[in-house]
Protein backbone atom coordinates (compact mmCIF):
# COMPACT_ATOMS: atom_id res chain seq x y z
CA UNK A 1 0.00 0.00 0.00
CA UNK A 2 1.47 3.24 -0.85
CA UNK A 3 1.11 6.06 1.26
CA UNK A 4 1.74 10.08 0.17
CA UNK A 5 4.35 12.05 1.59
CA UNK A 6 1.73 14.28 3.02
CA UNK A 7 -0.45 11.89 4.57
CA UNK A 8 3.09 10.40 6.44
CA UNK A 9 3.67 14.19 7.61
CA UNK A 10 -0.38 14.44 8.70
CA UNK A 11 0.02 11.17 10.63
CA UNK A 12 3.10 11.57 12.50
CA UNK A 13 2.58 15.40 13.43
CA UNK A 14 -0.88 13.99 15.14
CA UNK A 15 1.15 11.39 16.75
CA UNK A 16 3.22 13.93 18.29
CA UNK A 17 -0.04 16.21 18.92
CA UNK A 18 -1.64 13.16 20.60
CA UNK A 19 1.45 12.44 22.61
CA UNK A 20 1.37 15.93 23.96
CA UNK A 21 -1.88 16.02 24.66
CA UNK A 22 -2.19 12.11 26.13
CA UNK A 23 -4.61 10.97 23.85
CA UNK A 24 -5.07 9.61 20.97
CA UNK A 25 -5.61 11.65 17.68
CA UNK A 26 -8.29 9.80 16.22
CA UNK A 27 -11.38 11.05 18.63
CA UNK A 28 -13.27 8.20 17.79
CA UNK A 29 -10.87 6.14 19.99
CA UNK A 30 -12.05 8.71 23.16
CA UNK A 31 -14.77 7.66 25.22
CA UNK A 32 -18.31 8.47 24.46
CA UNK A 33 -19.70 8.76 27.84
CA UNK A 34 -23.53 8.06 28.64
CA UNK A 35 -24.73 10.06 31.91
CA UNK A 36 -27.17 8.66 33.84
CA UNK A 37 -29.31 10.65 35.46
CA UNK A 38 -31.39 7.21 36.86
CA UNK A 39 -34.60 8.85 38.75
CA UNK A 40 -33.80 12.43 37.29
CA UNK A 41 -34.48 10.80 33.78
CA UNK A 42 -37.38 9.98 32.17
CA UNK A 43 -37.13 6.84 30.34
CA UNK A 44 -35.00 4.25 31.29
CA UNK A 45 -35.57 2.63 27.97
CA UNK A 46 -33.93 5.48 26.31
CA UNK A 47 -30.78 5.03 28.33
CA UNK A 48 -31.13 1.23 27.38
CA UNK A 49 -31.20 2.48 23.80
CA UNK A 50 -28.23 4.57 23.56
CA UNK A 51 -26.30 1.38 25.31
CA UNK A 52 -27.56 -1.03 23.08
CA UNK A 53 -26.61 1.36 20.00
CA UNK A 54 -22.92 2.06 21.39
CA UNK A 55 -22.68 -1.80 22.44
CA UNK A 56 -23.29 -3.05 18.99
CA UNK A 57 -20.88 -0.46 16.93
CA UNK A 58 -18.17 -1.49 19.50
CA UNK A 59 -17.36 1.99 20.59
CA UNK A 60 -15.57 2.78 23.25
CA UNK A 61 -17.85 4.22 25.88
CA UNK A 62 -18.78 4.06 29.39
CA UNK A 63 -21.66 4.94 31.52
CA UNK A 64 -21.14 8.05 34.37
CA UNK A 65 -23.33 9.50 36.65
CA UNK A 66 -23.83 13.06 37.87
CA UNK A 67 -20.39 13.03 39.43
CA UNK A 68 -18.46 12.03 36.81
CA UNK A 69 -15.76 14.80 35.88
CA UNK A 70 -13.18 14.11 33.12
CA UNK A 71 -14.06 16.28 30.33
CA UNK A 72 -10.87 15.86 28.59
CA UNK A 73 -11.35 12.16 28.14
CA UNK A 74 -14.91 12.73 26.69
CA UNK A 75 -15.74 12.59 22.87
CA UNK A 76 -19.55 12.83 22.87
CA UNK A 77 -21.42 13.41 26.09
CA UNK A 78 -24.61 11.47 25.44
CA UNK A 79 -27.65 12.90 28.25
CA UNK A 80 -30.76 10.35 27.92
CA UNK A 81 -33.91 11.36 28.55
CA UNK A 82 -33.29 14.34 30.52
CA UNK A 83 -36.11 15.84 32.92
CA UNK A 84 -34.43 17.08 36.48
CA UNK A 85 -30.84 18.44 35.44
CA UNK A 86 -28.77 19.34 38.75
CA UNK A 87 -25.86 21.83 39.53
CA UNK A 88 -24.08 19.02 39.24
CA UNK A 89 -24.92 17.46 35.96
CA UNK A 90 -24.97 21.12 34.31
CA UNK A 91 -21.45 21.35 35.34
CA UNK A 92 -20.67 18.03 33.34
CA UNK A 93 -22.65 19.24 29.85
CA UNK A 94 -20.41 23.12 29.98
CA UNK A 95 -17.13 21.43 30.80
CA UNK A 96 -17.71 19.02 28.26
CA UNK A 97 -18.60 22.03 25.61
CA UNK A 98 -15.68 23.62 26.80
CA UNK A 99 -13.28 21.09 26.52
CA UNK A 100 -14.53 20.62 23.21
CA UNK A 101 -16.44 17.48 23.50
CA UNK A 102 -19.96 17.43 21.34
CA UNK A 103 -22.89 16.78 23.95
CA UNK A 104 -26.46 15.23 23.29
CA UNK A 105 -28.96 16.26 25.16
CA UNK A 106 -32.01 14.50 24.93
CA UNK A 107 -34.87 15.99 26.75
CA UNK A 108 -37.51 13.69 28.52
CA UNK A 109 -39.88 16.66 29.77
CA UNK A 110 -42.34 15.49 26.46
CA UNK A 111 -44.11 13.68 30.14
CA UNK A 112 -42.94 15.99 32.70
CA UNK A 113 -45.67 17.16 35.01
CA UNK A 114 -45.83 21.30 34.34
CA UNK A 115 -43.62 21.87 37.37
CA UNK A 116 -40.58 19.77 36.18
CA UNK A 117 -40.97 21.33 32.76
CA UNK A 118 -40.67 24.82 34.10
CA UNK A 119 -37.47 24.11 35.83
CA UNK A 120 -36.46 22.27 32.66
CA UNK A 121 -37.10 25.23 30.74
CA UNK A 122 -35.04 27.35 32.96
CA UNK A 123 -31.55 25.53 33.09
CA UNK A 124 -31.67 24.67 29.13
CA UNK A 125 -32.49 28.57 28.68
CA UNK A 126 -30.16 29.48 31.28
CA UNK A 127 -26.74 27.44 30.76
CA UNK A 128 -27.13 25.68 27.18
CA UNK A 129 -28.73 28.91 26.13
CA UNK A 130 -31.60 26.53 24.35
CA UNK A 131 -35.05 28.01 24.32
CA UNK A 132 -38.10 26.11 24.16
CA UNK A 133 -41.42 25.81 23.41
CA UNK A 134 -43.87 23.69 25.99
CA UNK A 135 -44.55 20.01 24.85
CA UNK A 136 -46.53 19.24 21.79
CA UNK A 137 -48.64 16.35 22.12
CA UNK A 138 -48.64 14.84 18.83
CA UNK A 139 -51.37 12.23 18.73
CA UNK A 140 -54.55 13.98 19.87
CA UNK A 141 -57.53 11.78 19.83
CA UNK A 142 -58.41 10.03 16.35
CA UNK A 143 -55.50 11.12 14.96
CA UNK A 144 -54.36 8.01 13.31
CA UNK A 145 -54.02 9.05 9.55
CA UNK A 146 -50.87 11.62 11.31
CA UNK A 147 -47.42 10.69 9.12
CA UNK A 148 -45.23 9.30 13.02
CA UNK A 149 -42.17 10.42 11.79
CA UNK A 150 -39.18 13.19 12.88
CA UNK A 151 -37.14 14.30 9.79
CA UNK A 152 -33.68 14.64 10.73
CA UNK A 153 -31.99 16.08 8.22
CA UNK A 154 -27.81 16.65 10.12
CA UNK A 155 -25.73 14.74 9.89
CA UNK A 156 -27.62 12.52 7.71
CA UNK A 157 -31.23 12.19 6.82
CA UNK A 158 -32.87 9.84 8.91
CA UNK A 159 -37.26 9.19 9.22
CA UNK A 160 -37.69 8.12 12.75
CA UNK A 161 -40.36 7.36 15.05
CA UNK A 162 -41.76 10.07 17.03
CA UNK A 163 -42.02 9.23 21.04
CA UNK A 164 -45.90 11.06 21.01
CA UNK A 165 -44.58 13.92 22.69
CA UNK A 166 -42.45 16.76 21.77
CA UNK A 167 -40.35 19.62 23.33
CA UNK A 168 -40.47 22.14 20.11
CA UNK A 169 -37.91 25.07 20.03
CA UNK A 170 -38.63 28.39 20.47
CA UNK A 171 -36.75 30.90 17.84
CA UNK A 172 -32.95 30.79 19.31
CA UNK A 173 -30.66 33.75 19.59
CA UNK A 174 -27.02 33.25 18.41
CA UNK A 175 -25.91 30.58 16.17
CA UNK A 176 -27.78 27.27 15.82
CA UNK A 177 -29.31 25.29 12.71
CA UNK A 178 -32.63 23.08 12.98
CA UNK A 179 -31.47 19.43 12.84
CA UNK A 180 -35.12 17.68 12.92
CA UNK A 181 -38.46 18.85 12.35
CA UNK A 182 -42.33 16.86 12.95
CA UNK A 183 -45.49 18.14 12.10
CA UNK A 184 -43.74 21.35 11.09
CA UNK A 185 -42.28 21.87 14.53
CA UNK A 186 -38.40 22.41 15.04
CA UNK A 187 -37.70 19.76 17.44
CA UNK A 188 -33.32 19.69 17.50
CA UNK A 189 -30.49 21.61 17.39
CA UNK A 190 -27.25 21.70 16.73
CA UNK A 191 -25.19 24.96 17.68
CA UNK A 192 -21.52 25.64 18.84
CA UNK A 193 -21.28 25.78 22.27
CA UNK A 194 -17.68 26.42 24.43
CA UNK A 195 -15.20 24.58 22.37
CA UNK A 196 -17.92 21.95 21.30
CA UNK A 197 -20.87 21.58 19.61
CA UNK A 198 -24.56 20.99 21.44
CA UNK A 199 -26.96 18.50 20.04
CA UNK A 200 -30.16 19.20 21.48
CA UNK A 201 -32.77 16.53 20.94
CA UNK A 202 -36.82 17.60 21.61
CA UNK A 203 -37.83 14.23 20.81
CA UNK A 204 -36.40 10.77 22.08
CA UNK A 205 -34.51 9.29 20.11
CA UNK A 206 -33.47 6.59 22.60
CA UNK A 207 -36.73 4.88 22.63
CA UNK A 208 -36.08 4.26 19.06
CA UNK A 209 -33.11 2.85 19.50
CA UNK A 210 -33.94 0.43 22.05
CA UNK A 211 -36.96 -0.57 19.76
CA UNK A 212 -34.22 -1.52 17.12
CA UNK A 213 -34.72 1.28 14.92
CA UNK A 214 -31.66 0.90 12.37
CA UNK A 215 -32.21 4.14 10.69
CA UNK A 216 -32.27 5.63 14.09
CA UNK A 217 -28.98 4.03 14.80
CA UNK A 218 -27.07 4.58 12.13
CA UNK A 219 -28.35 8.76 12.72
CA UNK A 220 -26.48 8.25 16.06
CA UNK A 221 -23.35 6.59 15.15
CA UNK A 222 -22.85 9.42 12.55
CA UNK A 223 -24.12 12.04 14.96
CA UNK A 224 -21.37 10.86 17.64
CA UNK A 225 -18.05 10.44 14.43
CA UNK A 226 -19.39 14.26 13.42
CA UNK A 227 -20.09 15.36 16.80
CA UNK A 228 -16.94 14.51 18.30
CA UNK A 229 -14.94 15.30 14.98
CA UNK A 230 -15.72 18.47 14.63
CA UNK A 231 -13.91 20.00 17.77
CA UNK A 232 -12.53 23.13 17.67
CA UNK B 1 -62.66 -29.44 34.24
CA UNK B 2 -64.26 -26.43 36.25
CA UNK B 3 -66.50 -24.15 34.72
CA UNK B 4 -66.82 -19.80 35.58
CA UNK B 5 -68.31 -17.34 34.36
CA UNK B 6 -66.92 -13.81 34.90
CA UNK B 7 -68.60 -11.54 37.99
CA UNK B 8 -68.82 -8.94 34.91
CA UNK B 9 -71.75 -10.92 33.04
CA UNK B 10 -74.54 -10.31 36.45
CA UNK B 11 -76.82 -7.86 35.62
CA UNK B 12 -75.81 -4.49 36.88
CA UNK B 13 -79.08 -3.84 39.01
CA UNK B 14 -78.84 -7.29 40.10
CA UNK B 15 -75.43 -6.89 42.60
CA UNK B 16 -72.88 -9.10 44.10
CA UNK B 17 -74.55 -11.28 46.15
CA UNK B 18 -77.42 -12.11 43.64
CA UNK B 19 -75.32 -12.59 40.91
CA UNK B 20 -73.44 -15.21 42.86
CA UNK B 21 -76.90 -17.09 43.79
CA UNK B 22 -77.45 -17.54 39.88
CA UNK B 23 -74.04 -18.57 38.98
CA UNK B 24 -74.73 -21.27 41.38
CA UNK B 25 -78.07 -22.18 40.58
CA UNK B 26 -77.03 -22.33 36.69
CA UNK B 27 -74.60 -24.66 37.28
CA UNK B 28 -70.88 -23.05 37.59
CA UNK B 29 -68.39 -24.25 39.88
CA UNK B 30 -66.62 -20.94 40.06
CA UNK B 31 -66.81 -17.14 39.56
CA UNK B 32 -64.12 -14.80 37.37
CA UNK B 33 -63.63 -11.75 39.09
CA UNK B 34 -63.18 -8.71 37.33
CA UNK B 35 -60.60 -6.30 38.78
CA UNK B 36 -62.29 -2.42 37.71
CA UNK B 37 -65.04 -3.70 36.16
CA UNK B 38 -67.27 -4.18 38.30
CA UNK B 39 -68.36 -1.50 41.37
CA UNK B 40 -67.81 -4.27 44.14
CA UNK B 41 -64.21 -4.72 42.87
CA UNK B 42 -62.06 -2.07 41.81
CA UNK B 43 -58.67 -0.64 42.48
CA UNK B 44 -59.54 1.11 45.45
CA UNK B 45 -61.25 -1.97 47.22
CA UNK B 46 -59.46 -2.84 50.69
CA UNK B 47 -58.04 -6.01 51.38
CA UNK B 48 -60.74 -6.60 54.36
CA UNK B 49 -63.65 -5.96 51.57
CA UNK B 50 -61.38 -8.32 49.03
CA UNK B 51 -61.86 -10.98 51.96
CA UNK B 52 -65.69 -10.38 52.34
CA UNK B 53 -66.10 -10.95 48.45
CA UNK B 54 -64.05 -14.13 48.93
CA UNK B 55 -66.38 -14.89 51.99
CA UNK B 56 -69.58 -14.03 49.96
CA UNK B 57 -68.38 -16.31 47.08
CA UNK B 58 -67.44 -19.28 49.24
CA UNK B 59 -70.64 -19.02 50.93
CA UNK B 60 -72.68 -19.25 47.48
CA UNK B 61 -70.89 -22.62 47.37
CA UNK B 62 -68.45 -21.26 45.02
CA UNK B 63 -65.15 -20.37 44.49
CA UNK B 64 -62.73 -18.18 42.70
CA UNK B 65 -61.41 -19.26 39.23
CA UNK B 66 -59.19 -16.28 38.26
CA UNK B 67 -59.04 -12.44 38.79
CA UNK B 68 -59.30 -10.73 35.39
CA UNK B 69 -59.29 -6.87 34.45
CA UNK B 70 -59.99 -4.53 31.03
CA UNK B 71 -57.65 -1.71 33.25
CA UNK B 72 -54.98 -2.68 30.75
CA UNK B 73 -56.70 -1.39 27.81
CA UNK B 74 -56.95 2.55 29.27
CA UNK B 75 -53.25 1.79 30.93
CA UNK B 76 -51.09 -0.12 28.99
CA UNK B 77 -48.25 -2.05 30.37
CA UNK B 78 -46.64 -0.87 26.66
CA UNK B 79 -47.70 2.70 26.98
CA UNK B 80 -44.85 5.47 26.35
CA UNK B 81 -45.93 7.78 29.59
CA UNK B 82 -43.50 5.90 32.22
CA UNK B 83 -46.66 6.99 34.91
CA UNK B 84 -49.46 5.30 32.72
CA UNK B 85 -46.86 1.80 32.16
CA UNK B 86 -46.51 2.54 35.83
CA UNK B 87 -49.87 2.33 36.56
CA UNK B 88 -50.28 -0.54 34.46
CA UNK B 89 -47.76 -2.51 36.76
CA UNK B 90 -49.62 -1.60 39.74
CA UNK B 91 -52.56 -2.55 38.36
CA UNK B 92 -51.05 -6.49 37.84
CA UNK B 93 -49.25 -6.27 41.27
CA UNK B 94 -53.07 -5.53 42.87
CA UNK B 95 -54.07 -8.96 40.67
CA UNK B 96 -51.54 -10.74 42.24
CA UNK B 97 -52.41 -9.71 45.77
CA UNK B 98 -56.25 -10.30 46.05
CA UNK B 99 -55.86 -13.47 43.73
CA UNK B 100 -54.21 -14.45 46.70
CA UNK B 101 -56.80 -12.77 49.15
CA UNK B 102 -59.38 -14.55 46.70
CA UNK B 103 -57.36 -18.21 46.89
CA UNK B 104 -57.16 -18.34 43.37
CA UNK B 105 -53.75 -19.18 41.83
CA UNK B 106 -54.13 -17.02 38.52
CA UNK B 107 -54.37 -13.71 36.91
CA UNK B 108 -55.08 -12.38 33.55
CA UNK B 109 -53.74 -9.25 31.75
CA UNK B 110 -53.92 -7.99 28.14
CA UNK B 111 -50.49 -7.56 27.76
CA UNK B 112 -49.69 -4.60 25.31
CA UNK B 113 -50.89 -2.89 22.78
CA UNK B 114 -50.50 -1.97 18.98
CA UNK B 115 -51.32 1.22 18.31
CA UNK B 116 -50.58 3.74 14.89
CA UNK B 117 -49.04 5.53 17.76
CA UNK B 118 -47.04 2.93 19.58
CA UNK B 119 -45.71 0.51 16.99
CA UNK B 120 -44.86 -3.28 17.73
CA UNK B 121 -41.22 -3.44 18.58
CA UNK B 122 -41.55 -1.08 21.25
CA UNK B 123 -44.94 -2.34 22.77
CA UNK B 124 -42.55 -6.21 22.68
CA UNK B 125 -39.63 -4.83 24.28
CA UNK B 126 -41.94 -2.72 26.74
CA UNK B 127 -43.87 -5.43 27.55
CA UNK B 128 -40.94 -7.65 27.98
CA UNK B 129 -39.25 -5.13 30.52
CA UNK B 130 -42.80 -5.01 32.55
CA UNK B 131 -43.46 -8.96 32.71
CA UNK B 132 -40.44 -10.64 34.04
CA UNK B 133 -40.08 -8.56 37.22
CA UNK B 134 -44.08 -8.94 37.58
CA UNK B 135 -43.66 -13.11 36.49
CA UNK B 136 -41.06 -12.91 39.37
CA UNK B 137 -43.46 -11.28 41.80
CA UNK B 138 -46.06 -13.50 40.97
CA UNK B 139 -43.66 -16.87 41.37
CA UNK B 140 -43.40 -15.68 44.95
CA UNK B 141 -47.00 -15.17 45.72
CA UNK B 142 -47.82 -18.55 43.72
CA UNK B 143 -50.18 -17.09 40.92
CA UNK B 144 -49.65 -17.46 37.62
CA UNK B 145 -50.23 -14.59 34.81
CA UNK B 146 -51.98 -15.75 31.80
CA UNK B 147 -51.56 -12.95 29.17
CA UNK B 148 -54.47 -13.34 27.08
CA UNK B 149 -54.53 -13.24 23.29
CA UNK B 150 -56.85 -10.33 22.02
CA UNK B 151 -55.61 -10.77 19.11
CA UNK B 152 -57.55 -8.20 16.90
CA UNK B 153 -58.14 -5.52 19.50
CA UNK B 154 -54.61 -5.63 20.51
CA UNK B 155 -52.91 -6.19 16.78
CA UNK B 156 -50.49 -8.10 18.94
CA UNK B 157 -48.89 -11.44 19.19
CA UNK B 158 -51.41 -12.52 16.42
CA UNK B 159 -50.14 -15.86 15.83
CA UNK B 160 -49.38 -18.50 18.46
CA UNK B 161 -45.68 -19.06 17.32
CA UNK B 162 -45.19 -15.37 18.02
CA UNK B 163 -47.20 -15.58 21.15
CA UNK B 164 -45.01 -19.08 22.10
CA UNK B 165 -41.56 -17.03 21.31
CA UNK B 166 -42.70 -14.22 23.34
CA UNK B 167 -43.30 -16.35 26.33
CA UNK B 168 -39.80 -17.75 25.42
CA UNK B 169 -38.87 -14.10 25.74
CA UNK B 170 -40.56 -13.41 29.14
CA UNK B 171 -38.82 -17.11 30.25
CA UNK B 172 -40.58 -17.19 33.32
CA UNK B 173 -42.57 -20.14 34.43
CA UNK B 174 -45.05 -18.08 35.84
CA UNK B 175 -46.38 -16.54 32.79
CA UNK B 176 -48.41 -18.31 30.14
CA UNK B 177 -51.19 -17.42 28.46
CA UNK B 178 -54.88 -17.28 29.34
CA UNK B 179 -56.13 -18.28 25.96
CA UNK B 180 -59.45 -17.15 24.69
CA UNK B 181 -60.91 -19.34 21.88
CA UNK B 182 -63.47 -16.68 20.49
CA UNK B 183 -60.38 -14.08 20.09
CA UNK B 184 -58.71 -15.83 17.39
CA UNK B 185 -61.75 -15.69 14.89
CA UNK B 186 -60.62 -15.56 11.48
CA UNK B 187 -56.24 -15.54 12.24
CA UNK B 188 -56.06 -19.21 13.04
CA UNK B 189 -57.73 -21.95 14.81
CA UNK B 190 -57.94 -21.98 18.55
CA UNK B 191 -57.66 -26.62 18.55
CA UNK B 192 -54.23 -25.42 17.22
CA UNK B 193 -53.53 -22.51 19.91
CA UNK B 194 -54.10 -25.04 22.63
CA UNK B 195 -51.92 -27.10 20.97
CA UNK B 196 -48.76 -25.22 20.68
CA UNK B 197 -49.51 -23.83 24.26
CA UNK B 198 -50.29 -26.42 26.31
CA UNK B 199 -49.03 -26.71 29.86
CA UNK B 200 -48.59 -22.95 29.44
CA UNK B 201 -52.67 -22.17 29.08
CA UNK B 202 -53.47 -21.25 32.48
CA UNK B 203 -57.14 -20.53 31.92
CA UNK B 204 -59.65 -20.97 28.93
CA UNK B 205 -62.30 -18.06 27.83
CA UNK B 206 -65.09 -19.38 25.97
CA UNK B 207 -67.27 -18.04 23.56
CA UNK B 208 -68.16 -18.62 19.80
CA UNK B 209 -67.23 -16.35 17.16
CA UNK B 210 -68.70 -15.89 13.47
CA UNK B 211 -65.69 -15.41 11.32
CA UNK B 212 -67.66 -14.82 7.97
CA UNK B 213 -68.33 -11.76 9.61
CA UNK B 214 -65.86 -9.05 9.12
CA UNK B 215 -64.16 -6.75 11.92
CA UNK B 216 -65.01 -3.77 10.23
CA UNK B 217 -68.61 -3.83 10.23
CA UNK B 218 -70.60 -2.21 13.84
CA UNK B 219 -71.70 -5.69 14.35
CA UNK B 220 -70.31 -7.95 17.14
CA UNK B 221 -68.04 -11.16 15.81
CA UNK B 222 -68.95 -12.68 19.13
CA UNK B 223 -71.61 -15.23 20.21
CA UNK B 224 -72.73 -17.73 22.82
CA UNK B 225 -71.28 -21.20 22.26
CA UNK B 226 -72.04 -23.11 19.91
CA UNK B 227 -74.04 -20.22 17.69
CA UNK B 228 -70.61 -19.12 15.83
CA UNK B 229 -67.74 -21.19 13.56
CA UNK B 230 -65.38 -22.19 16.57
CA UNK B 231 -64.92 -26.31 16.01
CA UNK B 232 -65.68 -27.31 18.88
CA UNK B 233 -64.95 -30.93 18.81
CA UNK B 234 -61.65 -29.69 17.14
CA UNK B 235 -61.19 -27.95 20.65
CA UNK B 236 -62.17 -30.69 22.81
CA UNK B 237 -59.90 -32.90 21.45
CA UNK B 238 -57.47 -30.88 21.45
CA UNK B 239 -57.55 -29.91 25.56
CA UNK B 240 -57.84 -33.45 25.98
CA UNK B 241 -55.29 -34.14 24.08
CA UNK B 242 -52.27 -31.43 25.70
CA UNK B 243 -54.11 -32.70 28.80
CA UNK B 244 -55.84 -29.79 30.25
CA UNK B 245 -58.29 -30.15 32.99
CA UNK B 246 -58.50 -26.42 34.22
CA UNK B 247 -61.05 -23.94 34.44
CA UNK B 248 -62.94 -23.03 31.63
CA UNK B 249 -64.60 -19.79 31.81
CA UNK B 250 -67.31 -18.53 30.05
CA UNK B 251 -66.73 -14.52 28.66
CA UNK B 252 -69.45 -13.69 26.54
CA UNK B 253 -71.41 -10.38 25.50
CA UNK B 254 -74.45 -9.99 27.51
CA UNK B 255 -77.02 -10.67 24.15
CA UNK B 256 -80.40 -11.38 26.01
CA UNK B 257 -82.44 -8.77 24.89
CA UNK B 258 -84.90 -10.70 27.81
CA UNK B 259 -84.31 -12.82 30.84
CA UNK B 260 -81.23 -12.20 31.26
CA UNK B 261 -80.36 -14.77 33.36
CA UNK B 262 -81.62 -17.86 30.58
CA UNK B 263 -77.66 -16.58 29.41
CA UNK B 264 -76.23 -18.27 32.64
CA UNK B 265 -78.12 -21.11 32.26
CA UNK B 266 -77.92 -22.00 28.56
CA UNK B 267 -74.32 -21.09 28.86
CA UNK B 268 -73.83 -23.49 31.89
CA UNK B 269 -75.30 -26.60 29.70
CA UNK B 270 -73.61 -25.63 26.47
CA UNK B 271 -70.14 -25.71 28.77
CA UNK B 272 -71.64 -29.23 29.89
CA UNK B 273 -71.47 -30.70 26.57
CA UNK B 274 -68.24 -29.01 25.39
CA UNK B 275 -66.34 -30.77 28.70
CA UNK B 276 -68.37 -34.15 28.28
CA UNK B 277 -67.96 -34.31 25.02
CA UNK B 278 -71.10 -34.81 23.17
CA UNK B 279 -71.57 -32.88 20.36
Amino acid sequence: MGITRRRFLGYTAGVVTAGLRGLPLDPTSRRYVLLDLHERGCFRESVSGYESALTSAQAQWMRADGRWMSPSRCAVLIVPAALEIPPPVVRVIVSCLRAGAGVIFESGAGFATDREFRAHRVVLRDYLQVHIEEPVELWPENSSQRIPYVDYTWPRSAKVRDFSRVVPLRRQEGEGEVIAWVDGLPVALKRPGGRGNLIFLGSPLGPALWAGDAQARRWLLDCLRTAGAERA
Amino acid sequence: MKKAIGDNMIPKEWGFEKGLELVKQAGFDGIELWLGDVPWFQMGTPDSEVWELRRKVENAGLVVSNVSTGLHWASPLSARDPKVRAQAVRIVEREIETAMLLGTDAILLVAGLVTPEVPYNEVYQRCLEALRPLGEKAARSGVRIGCENCNAEQRFLISPREFWQFLNDVNSPAVGIHLDVGNIHDTGFAEQWIEIHGPRITRIHVKDVMTKRGRCGDQSVYTNLFLGDNNWPAIRGAMTKVGYDGWLVAEMEARYRYAPDQQFYDTARAMDRLISGRF
